[in-house]
C-alpha cells in the first residue's frame, strides 16, 4: 500500500523552493506504509517533468540517489510497500505522472488498473473544458477505493480521494506560499506543513500557478478503512480527524472489557500494539511492561513483499525481555494475526522463557477476508482465522487462550458510525458497505 | 560358580565390582580389549582372570567361556550384542545376560526403533523420516519445510549405530539465518552418505527427526522378556565442558537419588517412562519371536508435545549410568541375573536403597572426544588412599595396565568418580575434592565436568522441566497430548502424523 505526497508552491520566490528534499522527509514520515519502491517526479520553470524511481527504502534511495534526483519547485512522491510500484508516467494526450493509494475497479490488476485510471484522467485534462467538475464526474463513476495526487507537464497538481473514501489523504499548507497533501498527517507535521483538514470523500483539489479550486465533495460520509486504525497509520497521525492514538487507546479498553484475562503483566507486540496494550493495561490495571527488543532498523513486518522478509522482520523484531515473563502469567496484545506463524514463533519463545500462561488478546476482529483495496491482506486461504475457530488457533500457536474484538467492539473503539467503516476483511463475504 | 563378563569400560567394572560383592561367592573371569586395571584387580581376587580379546567376536567369546567353564555371562556393552554374542553363547547352553542380536536392533537403528513406535502406536515417539542419501534428504526437506513445520527444528542421525558418526541438532527457527543452517545441514548430510556407504545391510543411511527440547534422563530396566524391573533414574551429562558446552561425549557423569526418581522428574513421568520401555520390549519381542532378557533402558526426555519421549534406547545398560544404579542396588545382583535367565523376574523383589543419591563423575585426558589418538598413552597415577578417605569410589574405563604395573591412558574416558550422599550436592563435592587423586605423569592434562550434582545444575534441569512439563501438561489438558497439528497457509490442517503414517505404508516407505 502506497502513501502519497504532494507539494505545491505559489507566488514570488517559489523557483526557490527544491520540492524533492521536501518530499523526502515527507515519504521517510510515510515509510510505515511500506517502503520497497520509492518514486518522485517534480517540475520547474521550463515545465518538463522530471521523474525518478527505485528500489527503497526511502533513505537508501535519496542516499544512492544524491547526484540524480530530480529539481523543481512543485513535486509529488509515492513510497510503496509493493515491489515495482512506481509513480504512472502518462506522456500523451496530455503529459502526467500520477501517485495512487488503493485500487480501482478497472482491472483485476493493481497496476494495471493504476495506469487505465492515469489516461482516462489525462485524456479528460486534455479535452475537457472544466477540467475540475470533469475530474469529480469521473471519480464517482470509477470505482474501486483510492486516493490520488497527479501532476502535470502544466505545472498543475491534481489531487483527490474517491467517494467511498476508504483511503486517507490529508490537505496541509504554510502561508501563502505552499500547498500540500499527505496520505497522513504525520508527513505534514514532518515537512513542517500545518495541516488543514482532510480530503473530503469524493472531493477533488486542483492546484495551479493562478489558484487552488476544489468541487463540492459528495455528502455521503464514506466507508474508512477501520485497518488504518488498528495497523496502518502512524500512531502521531489523525485519520479522518480521529486521532490515532486515541483510538488505540481506545480499543485496548474496549478489549480489556469484553475480553478480560488474568494476568501478571500486559505485554504489546512492537510497534503497532503498544499503545493497544497500553491501553489494556489502563483499564485492567495489570501492569505493562515492554516485552521486546528489536535488533535493526524498524521495519512493517506485514508490509513486506515475501514470506521470508515478513518472517525476517517479525523476529528481529522480537527479541524478548526474558524477566518480563519468567515465571509470569502473561496477556500478550497483538494488533492483528495474519497467517499465524509469528503468534505462534512469539508464544512458544515466552512458553520456553518460562512464561506460566500466555493469554493473547488481539485489538482486532480476526482477519478473515482479503481487502478489495490492495492492502496486504492475503486471500482467505492464507488466514489463520478464516480457517481455525479460537480454540483450535489457540492450540495451534500453543497459548492459553486467545480471543478477539468483535466487529462491533471495533467500532465502537473507533466512534464511527457503522455504515462510515470499511470492515471487509474482517467479516465471511462482507459487503463494502 | 564362574560368571565371565565381556567389556572393558567403566560400566563392566561396576558390574565385576558388584559381582564381586554378591553372597553366592562366584568366580569371576573376564574378557575385554583393554587390560582394565579394576576388572583385572577383581577377577585376580576372585579366583578368576582377565583375558584380553576381541569381545565382537563370537568365537572368542564361545571358547574362553566354555574353556573356563562359565555358567552365566554378562555382556557389557551394545557392540556385542549387535555382533550376536548372546545367540552364539546360547547356542551353546551358555546362559547369558544380555539382549540378543535381533532384539538389540532397538537401539542398533534408530530408524527401525521410531518405526516400531510408530506401527505399534506406542507413546513417546517423534516425528521422522529415514533415506537412502544425502540428495533424497535435502530434496524432501527442502520440498516439505513449508507444509511440515517439523522440519525446519530437526536432529540428524546416522540411521544405524555407526562408529563416531554423532548427532546434529539443528534448529531453523530464525529465518534470516536459513540458508547458514541449510548448508550446514546439507554438508552433514553428505559426510553420513560417505561414512554410511560402508554398511550394505541396510537401506536408509540417514535419519531425520524432529528435534524436542527438555530435560534428559534414563531409565535402566532388567527384563526377562515377561516382567520389565524399572531402577532409579539416572540423569547423564553428554556434553564434554561445563554448563553443557562443547562436543557429544559417551557421558561425562551422572546423577541419581535420593530415591527412585531425580529431583525435576515426579514419579507419574517415572510410571510412564516404564511403560513406554515395556510397549517396546513388548513389540520388539512380537515382532522377532524372541525372548528378551537381560538389560533395556530407555533414554527419555521429557517434551512439549509428548511428556515422557524416548530419545534412544539401550540395550544394556548405560555407560556411565549403571554406576549410579549399582551404587543403589540392595538386592544381589546373582539374585537379579539369576532370576532373569530362570524367567521368573516379576516374583523377585528389586531393592534399591532409598536414601543415598549418588554423582558420578568421568575423568578424561585432554582431547578426548575429538583427538582421541592424542589423548591415548599417557602413564597414569592414583592416589587411592586420598579417593577412600573422601568416601569415592574409582571405576576405571579406557586404561589399559601394562605388563610393568603402569596403566596408561586408552583414549576414550579414562576413569569414572563416584560418591554418595544424603543429597547430590555433597556427593558431588566430595568427588571435587578427589579428582586431584588421579593425574598424567608425564604432564598431559585431564579434565571432568565440576558442575555435576550442584545445585546450579540442578536448579537448572529443574526449571527447565518445569517449563517443558507446564507445555505437556496444558496440552494433556486440552486432550492433545502426543498429537500434532499444524496449520498451513494455503493447505489448511496439516497432520504430520497422518503424513507419516501414510509415507510409511506406502510405495515410498518412510
Ligand atoms: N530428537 C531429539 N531432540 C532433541 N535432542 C536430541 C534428539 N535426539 C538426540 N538428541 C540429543 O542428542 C544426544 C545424542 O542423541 P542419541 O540419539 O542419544 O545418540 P547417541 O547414539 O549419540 O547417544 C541426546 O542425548 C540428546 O541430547
Ligand atoms: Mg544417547
Amino acid at each position: 500500500m502506497p502513501g502519497l505526497i504532494g507539494f505545491y508552491t505559489f507566488g514570488e520566490g517559489r523557483e526557490n523552493w527544491d520540492a524533492s528534499q521536501i518530499i523526502h522527509y515527507g515519504l521517510s514520515a510515510l515509510q510505515g506504509r511500506g517502503q520497497e519502491s520509492i518514486s518522485l517526479a517534480t517540475i520547474g520553470p521550463g515545465n518538463t517533468l522530471h521523474t525518478l524511481g527505485g528500489k527503497g527504502g526511502v533513505e537508501e534511495f535519496f542516499q544512492k540517489n544524491k547526484t540524480s534526483i530530480p529539481k523543481g519547485f512543485i513535486g509529488i512522491g509515492q513510497t510503496s510497500s509493493y515491489l515495482d510500484d512506481y509513480l504512472v508516467h502518462v506522456k500523451t494526450p496530455y503529459e502526467l505522472v500520477l501517485a495512487l493509494d488503493g485500487k480501482t475497479d478497472l482491472h483485476e490488476d493493481r497496476g494495471e488498473a493504476t495506469k487505465l485510471f492515469a489516461r482516462q484522467l489525462s485524456q479528460l485534462l486534455h479535452s475537457e473544458k472544466e477540467p475540475l467538475k470533469a475530474t469529480s464526474m469521473l471519480i464517482n463513476k470509477i470505482g474501486g477505493g483510492y486516493s490520488f495526487v497527479a501532476l502535470t507537464h502544466k505545472q498543475e497538481l491534481v489531487t483527490g480521494r474517491n467517494p467511498l473514501g476508504v483511503k486517507p489523504l490529508e490537505t496541509g499548507s504554510v502561508g501563502f506560499d505552499i500547498g500540500a497533501v499527505a496520505s497522513e498527517t504525520c508527513a505534514l507535521d514532518v515537512m513542517g506543513i500545518d495541516h488543514t483538514g482532510p480530503v473530503e470523500t469524493g472531493e477533488v483539489i486542483m492546484f495551479t500557478p493562478e489558484d487552488i479550486r476544489g468541487n463540492a465533495p459528495t455528502t455521503d460520509r464514506g466507508n474508512f478503512c477501520s485497518y488504518e486504525y488498528v495497523y496502518l497509520a502512524r500512531l502521531d497521525s489523525n485519520v479522518n480527524t480521529l486521532s490515532v492514538a486515541r483510538v488505540r487507546n481506545r480499543v485496548g479498553r474496549e478489549l480489556a472489557k469484553a475480553h478480560p484475562s488474568k494476568g501478571d503483566v500486559v505485554i504489546g507486540v512492537p510497534e503497532t500494539a503498544l499503545p493497544i496494550a497500553n491501553g489494556y493495561s489502563q483499564e485492567s490495571g495489570i501492569p505493562q511492561e515492554p516485552g521486546f527488543m528489536r535488533t535493526g532498523e524498524n521495519v512493517r513486518a506485514a508490509l513486506k513483499p515475501t514470506q521470508k522478509e515478513r518472517l525476517v522482520g517479525v523476529q528481529l523484531k522480537l527479541n524478548p525481555v526474558k524477566s518480563a515473563f519468567e515465571d509470569r502469567d502473561v496477556v500478550l496484545v497483538d494488533d492483528s494475526v495474519v497467517r499465524g506463524n509469528t503468534l505462534q514463533n512469539t508464544v512458544l519463545n515466552l512458553k520456553r522463557d518460562g512464561a506460566r500462561q500466555v493469554h493473547v488478546r488481539i485489538g482486532s476482529p480476526a482477519l478473515v477476508s482479503p481487502c478489495p483495496y490492495g492492502v496486504e491482506i492475503p486471500p482467505r486461504d492464507e488466514l489463520i482465522s478464516g480457517n481455525l475457530d479460537e480454540k483450535e488457533l489457540a492450540n495451534n500457536v500453543g497459548a492459553d487462550s486467545i480471543s478477539f474484538m468483535t466487529v462491533e467492539e471495533l467500532q465502537h473503539a473507533i466512534g464511527l458510525p457503522r455504515q462510515n467503516l470499511c470492515m471487509r476483511c474482517f467479516e465471511k463475504g462482507g459487503t463494502t458497505r | 560358580m564362574r560368571v565371565m563378563g565381556v567389556g572393558g569400560g567403566a560400566r563392566e567394572n561396576a558390574i565385576a565390582w558388584k559381582i564381586g560383592l554378591s553372597d553366592h561367592k562366584p568366580e569371576i573371569f573376564w574378557i575385554a580389549e583393554n587390560r582394565n586395571p579394576g576388572i583385572h584387580k577383581i577377577c585376580k581376587d576372585n579366583q578368576g582372570e582377565l583375558r584380553i580379546g576381541r569381545t565382537t567376536d563370537p568365537k572368542t567369546i564361545v571358547r574362553s567361556a566354555r574353556g573356563w567353564g562359565i555358567d552365566m555371562v554378562v555382556v557389557g556393552p551394545e557392540e556385542p550384542g549387535f555382533q550376536g554374542i548372546p545367540d552364539a553363547l546360547e547356542k551353546e547352553g551358555i546362559q547369558c545376560i544380555g539382549a540378543s542380536q535381533e532384539l538389540s536392533v532397538i537401539e542398533r537403528s534408530k530408524a527401525d526403533l521410531r518405526r516400531l513406535q510408530w506401527e505399534n502406536n506406542l507413546p513417546g515417539k517423534l516425528l521422522f523420516r529415514t533415506f537412502k542419501n544425502a540428495r533424497e534428504a535435502s530434496d524432501y526437506i527442502r520440498k516439505n519445510i513449508e507444509t511440515q513445520p517439523w522440519l525446519q527444528n530437526i536432529v540428524i542421525k546416522p540411521a544405524r549405530q555407526s562408529g563416531g558418526k554423532g548427532v546434529k541438532l539443528i534448529e531453523d527457527r530464525k529465518i534470516y539465518l536459513h540458508d547458514e543452517k541449510e548448508r550446514f545441514k546439507e554438508a552433514y548430510f553428505d559426510s553420513l552418505q560417505a561414512s554410511m556407504s560402508a554398511y550394505s545391510d541396510i537401506e536408509d543411511k540417514i535419519l531425520v527427526e524432529e528435534k524436542a527440547w527438555g530435560p534428559e534422563y534414563s531409565l535402566q530396566c532388567f527384563t526377562d522378556g515377561k516382567a520389565v524391573l524399572g531402577t532409579p533414574l539416572v540423569q547423564d551429562n553428554k556434553s564434554a565442558h561445563e554448563s553443557d558446552s562443547g562436543p557429544e561425549t559417551g557421558g561425562m557423569g551422572s546423577i541419581s537419588g535420593p530415591d527412585m526418581t531425580l529431583p525435576f522428574i515426579t514419579m507419574e513421568e517415572y510410571d510412564k517412562s516404564l511403560k513406554i520401555v515395556e510397549g517396546i520390549v513388548e513389540a520388539i519381542q512380537k515382532k522377532t519371536g524372541k525372548s528378551y532378557h537381560g538389560m533395556v533402558g530407555g533414554q527419555m526426555m521429557l517434551t512439549e508435545n509428548e511428556g515422557p519421549t524416548v530419545i534412544e534406547m539401550y540395550s544394556r545398560l548405560g555407560d556411565p549410568e549403571a554406576l549410579n544404579m549399582l551404587a543403589l542396588l540392595k538386592t544381589d545382583i546373582i539374585d537379579v541375573f539369576q532370576a532373569i535367565v530362570e524367567r521368573r523376574l516379576s516374583k523377585l523383589k528389586l531393592e534399591f536403597t532409598n536414601e543415598d543419591a549418588v554423582v558420578v563423575k568421568v575423568v578424561a585426558p585432554n582431547g578426548y572426544p575429538e583427538k582421541r589418538d592424542k589423548a591415548k598413552g599417557h602413564p597414569v597415577q592414583v592416589f587411592d588412599t586420598n579417593i577412600k578417605r573422601n568416601g569415592c569410589y574409582l571405576f576405571w574405563g579406557s586404561a589399559d595396565l601394562q605388563e610393568d604395573g603402569q596403566v596408561v591412558t586408552g583414549g576414550s574416558r579414562l576413569l569414572a568418580l563416584m560418591a554418595m550422599d544424603h543429597t547430590l550436592p555433597p556427593a558431588s563435592a566430595r568427588i571435587e575434592k578427589t579428582a586431584s587423586s588421579v593425574q598424567l605423569t608425564d604432564g598431559w592434562g585431564l579434565y571432568h565436568r565440576s558442575d555435576i550434582g550442584t545445585e546450579q545444575l540442578l536448579a537448572k534441569r529443574q526449571n527447565t522441566a518445569e517449563r517443558v512439563r507446564r507445555l505437556y501438561k496444558h496440552r494433556e489438558e486440552q486432550g492433545i497430548l502426543g498429537t500434532r497439528m499444524d496449520w498451513v497457509p494455503k493447505i489448511g490442517r496439516v497432520d504430520p502424523s497422518q503424513l507419516l503414517l501414510q509415507e510409511m505404508h506406502g510405495p515410498g516407505k518412510a
